[in-house]
């Protein structure tokens, strides 16, 4: 009898467990887990959004080996993630070396420089976007003043449009420089007093102590900025709006995948091309990992 | 002890309380006197809108109206994912490139019954303008508004350059060219490529005046690309000539103030008619309207009268008769139209019209006789677009900006928009 009741007493502070975190575990099934699950499903069919989902195996992800559009899309995918997320790492690195000398008015700084990664998204952006890389925009305007007279459209020809949307990737930098501050305030300063002792220059100081000292967090800001580069859609929806123009030169993957699902309702295809995408993420997720243990350094890890 | 865990469960189920408190209203929403309405639209139309639903509340008082508006882009999202869900509004907007799309999934209900029942009063309306909505002799749409391509100039540049303006109901493409030549010549103002936002609107007036159409039952409805390849050397001429606004900069999407016409760069914008209040607002210069030029040797009207947008009750409407009754209302009513001033097009039943056109503005009434003139030169509507038809839109577009970009010869995007376009519409 007395063994029961503790059984049920355990039950008891299990389901409570469960109940306590119901809306979170909810909003997991109801918004995240079972649309996965679906969009699986979708992934082997034919679905126009419309009718019903008929199963055909995968004839969606043979279609892909020969769609121009696709490849196209992972083209520039590809590129706009291998020349942002540097880009944008390093800009927010050298900021927040420059944040980390201290200065009274550092908060209101930090704040300033992080409203770019609030406001990217965002309608007004895109049309000051355009203003700023028109032909007759403010860009070239200024370009005219320091006499290099142009009338590019950089916004409209397909070899620079792909740019604008990298500049404003940059010009995003805002959580990965808070987050690399955090990690410059971590590393102790004895370290650079002992160098200083030594004799090192400041050069010698950042390369042998701050870089080292920071890896971690770069290998972090790198991860979650890959994903983030591989999954931009907004930026490039909103600048091209939602066109991928000019000529498909900002035809991000996400942005196809979305034109699919609902301009075209192939939702089945735009399904599997989702679940590529997870495929590229991961493998280029496993690569950054893999190599990490060669450049990473972890300072419980030292003397094993 | 026990005490303590009923209190946590307690606790716990509290916290779900607001789902209930929110899955209440929903649930009383279905009750049968509330319908929903949804309508993509702009700040105008949407005013206008909640006016026409304010007074048809007032007038009957037993129906409450939901309403629920988008930008176009948003709306299809929208109503697609309604769609799939089974919980699409009891009346919803809809435009002519999607009705057959969604009437062949069996989305839309038939009209008939209603018109039939006396519902919705369709007396004064002429057949003409009530056939966009039909399919397989069921109407599945009631069209708010008539709508025209057409080419806006503008009237000061031609004076400038000394050309006479141009007779619409006759004039040709090679005239066309011509003044735009002439223009360049004399003021330096430049043309806009053709129908930047949509080529397909551009030459598929030209593939009509050949009697045929753009789209066929399966893959293209014209074999003989020559009226295809004359839309793009007429644009290629004037781009050798520095007579045409480059592609890097027409093919910007772009608010009407941003764009080239607006700015006066162009002398001349191809634009739907119930685009003209907007385009001249942008503009804030006088405009005048005119008919797309003619082919040589134009065997049939390229012009045609198309239902700007629909009313449509989707077959899974909870309140289909709430949705007749406003949607008759809003079409038929003379002092609701007062105020939608036919900002959704000019308006199909006879009265309505004949009401509007001693009430509009200069700007409208340069419209209402626009589409009177159009009614005189027109061809009979082609069949809805057929599915497949936005892959196809997005082809165009991408192989119209590689031929002005000179990234493939002209007989090369020819003959790629002439296969993609066949493989797409299989």
């Amino acid at each position: 009898m007395k063994q029961l009741s503790a059984r049920k007493r355990a039950w008891m502070d299990d389901f409570s467990g469960y109940a306590f975190i119901s809306p979170w575990l909810i909003g997991f099934f109801a918004f995240s887990i079972i649309p996965i699950l679906f969009s699986l499903y979708y992934s082997f069919t034919k679905y126009d959004i419309l009718g019903d989902p008929v199963f055909n195996g995968l004839e969606n992800f043979r279609t892909m080996a020969t769609d121009e559009l696709f490849w196209q899309s992972l083209k520039v995918t590809f590129f706009y993630a291998f020349v942002s997320v540097p880009l944008r790492l390093i800009f927010a690195f050298f900021v927040a070396m420059l944040f980390n000398r201290g200065t009274r008015a550092i908060r209101v700084y930090q704040a300033i420089y992080y409203v770019p990664s609030l406001v990217g998204g965002s309608i007004a952006v895109a049309v000051m976007w355009r203003r700023l890389f028109m032909a007759d925009g403010a860009l070239n305007a200024a370009l005219a003043k320091i006499g290099i007279v142009t009338d590019v459209s950089w916004i409209g020809d397909p070899n620079t449009a792909i740019w604008t949307l990298i500049i404003l990737a940059i010009w995003q930098f805002g959580s990965s420089m808070l987050i690399f501050l955090a990690g410059l305030r971590q590393i102790p300063k004895e370290l650079y007093e002992a160098a200083s002792i030594d004799g090192a220059g400041a050069l010698r100081k950042f390369s042998h102590i701050t870089v080292p000292q920071i890896t971690p967090v770069i290998f972090f800001n790198l991860v979650m900025q890959l994903i983030n580069g591989f999954t931009v859609f907004t930026q490039a929806f909103v600048v091209s709006g939602g066109s991928g123009d000019p000529l498909n030169s900002t035809l991000v993957y996400a942005l196809y995948l979305y034109q699919r699902a609902f301009k075209y309702y192939d939702m089945g295809y735009s399904s599997a091309m989702a679940w590529v995408l997870v495929l590229i993420i991961g493998l280029m997720t496993g690569i950054v990992f893999k190599t990490s243990s060669s450049w990473v350094f972890y300072e419980a890890k030292e003397g094993k | 002890m026990k005490g303590k865990h009923f209190l946590i469960l307690a606790l716990a189920f509290l916290m779900l309380v607001p789902g209930f408190i929110f899955a209440q209203p929903a649930a009383e929403a279905s009750k049968a006197s509330t319908m929903r309405l949804a309508w993509w639209g702009n700040p105008t139309r949407d005013e206008r809108t909640y006016k026409a639903v304010e007074m048809f509340q007032a007038a009957y008082p037993e129906i409450t109206i939901e309403t629920e508006t988008t930008g176009w882009g948003g709306y299809w999202d929208k109503m697609n994912t309604q769609a799939a869900a089974g919980s699409l509004p009891d009346l919803m907007q809809h435009d002519y490139a999607y009705m057959l799309q969604w009437v062949q999934r069996n989305q839309l209900a038939d009209l008939t019954p209603y018109v039939q029942k006396g519902i919705i009063d369709l007396s004064k309306i002429n057949e003409s303008f009530l056939s966009g909505g039909r399919v397989d002799g069921k109407l599945y749409g009631i069209s708010l508004g008539t709508n025209a391509v057409c080419l806006t100039y503008d009237p000061a540049v031609l004076a400038k350059a000394g050309i006479a303006e141009p007779d619409s109901t006759t004039w040709t493409w090679a005239d066309f060219e011509r003044i735009a030549l002439e223009i360049y010549r004399k003021t330096g103002v430049q043309t806009i490529p053709f129908f930047t936002t949509d080529p397909k609107v551009g030459f598929d007036n030209m593939i009509r005046q050949t009697g045929k159409a753009t789209y066929g039952k399966t893959g293209l409805g014209f074999t003989d690309p020559s009226v295809l390849r004359e839309f793009y050397a007429i644009q290629l001429r004037l781009l050798d000539a520095g007579a045409l606004i480059r592609p890097e900069i027409a093919f910007v999407s772009v608010s009407p103030e941003e764009g080239a016409f607006a700015k006066g760069q162009s002398w001349v914008e191809f634009i739907w008619s119930n685009q003209y209040v907007s385009t001249q607002a942008a503009a804030k210069r006088p405009l005048k309207l005119a008919l797309l030029p003619n082919i040589k040797g134009a065997t049939a009207k390229g012009t045609f009268l198309k239902p700007s947008m629909f009313f449509s009750i989707p077959a899974s409407a909870e309140n289909p008769e709430a949705a007749a009754k406003f949607l008759n209302y809003f079409l038929n009513d003379l002092s609701v139209n007062d105020f939608l001033m036919g900002e959704r097009g000019v308006p199909i039943p006879d009265d309505v019209r004949e009401h509007m056109a001693t009430k509009v503005d200069t700007i409208n009434k340069q419209i209402f006789e626009y589409i009177s003139l159009a009614s005189k030169n027109a061809g009979p509507i082609d069949a809805p677009d057929p599915a497949g038809s936005g892959e196809f839109l997005k082809m165009v577009r991408d192989v119209t900006q590689e031929i002005l970009l000179k990234r493939v010869s002209l007989d090369e995007g020819v003959s790629r928009l002439m296969t993609r376009g066949n493989q797409i519409l299989k």
